[in-house]
């Protein structure tokens, strides 16, 4: 299991699982961006980040990625004047999600992108087996 | 390995063979590369230079039990990449510049290309000698 071409494989399937992971996170936070609290004063979603770690593998002799932990942001709420809301604390406040779209659409773009570029690398490295697999075939 | 053709004298399968060997090497440190293009703080790699490789001669660990672990390195060393040559740095101290990474694996496949090519066109005329 040490041929380079399987193990770029592998290497690259890694990066596709952490920046699909990496993806969810943000679809999570995409989707949660108003999700308030059910009780006057209660807090509401809280962002959620996601890291990366490099991680040397022995066997493979390679450095995959891997998903080190996913956190949670420690940015202050949004807070709003909005009396009626039942999540409304005793001033008439409620604490909106600390959610940024834009942030998030930058994450996810970056995301896409990274992911894209690991499919192009597992499609290169398909080529070049099925052109040394095409060696064996006489013409 | 010597035999009367004249393709052996000069090391043709030999040297292709290597060539491409070192490539899918480096296909794997691109491949790290792009894989951890967002891991903080993680430095860009590549392997050495198929010259240096070439010409260096690295005796290779022996197995003399079949128990024995195989070494894992394939006599070509990765090295990180030098500031100077790497594109851009982020601020999270990554090395990597996506774009570099995809053009030098396009580069190490159309040479993997040019080399099956060969391979196989010098095969073509094995096989056209033995057929007749």
């Amino acid at each position: 299991m040490t041929d380079p071409l399987e193990v770029t494989l592998k290497v690259a399937a890694s990066g596709l699982h952490a920046q699909s992971r990496r993806l969810t996170v943000v679809s999570q936070n995409l989707a949660n961006a108003e999700a308030t609290g059910k009780t006057p004063g209660a807090d509401p979603y809280r962002r959620q980040t996601i890291s990366f770690n490099s991680e040397f593998d022995e066997v493979m002799g390679a450095n995959l990625v891997r998903v080190e932990s996913i956190d949670l942001d420690t940015a202050p709420f949004r807070i709003e004047h909005n009396p009626g809301h039942p999540a409304a604390d005793a001033n008439g406040y409620v604490k909106l999600p600390n959610v940024n779209m834009l942030v998030e659409m930058a994450d996810m773009r970056e995301a896409n992108r990274s992911y894209l570029a690991n499919l192009q690398v597992i499609k290169q490295a398909r080529e070049m087996i099925s052109m040394t697999i095409d060696l064996l075939r006489s013409t | 390995m010597r035999g009367p053709l004249a393709m052996d004298s000069i090391y043709l399968f030999g040297l292709a063979s290597r060539h491409n060997q070192w490539l899918a090497v480096r296909q794997a440190t691109i491949a790290g590369n792009i894989a951890n293009a967002n891991t903080p703080g993680f430095k860009a790699l590549d392997t050495q230079p198929f010259e240096d490789v070439l010409q260096s001669t690295a005796l290779a660990m022996r197995a003399t039990r079949p128990t024995h672990l195989a070494p894992t390195q394939r006599n070509v060393s990765v090295t990180e990449v030098g500031a100077d040559q790497g594109w851009e740095t982020s601020h999270s101290g990554n090395t990597i510049s996506l774009d570099q990474e995809l053009l030098k694996a396009g580069e190490v496949n159309r040479s993997f290309a040019l080399n099956a090519n060969i391979l196989k066109a010098f095969h073509r005329m094995l096989l056209m000698s033995v057929k007749g």
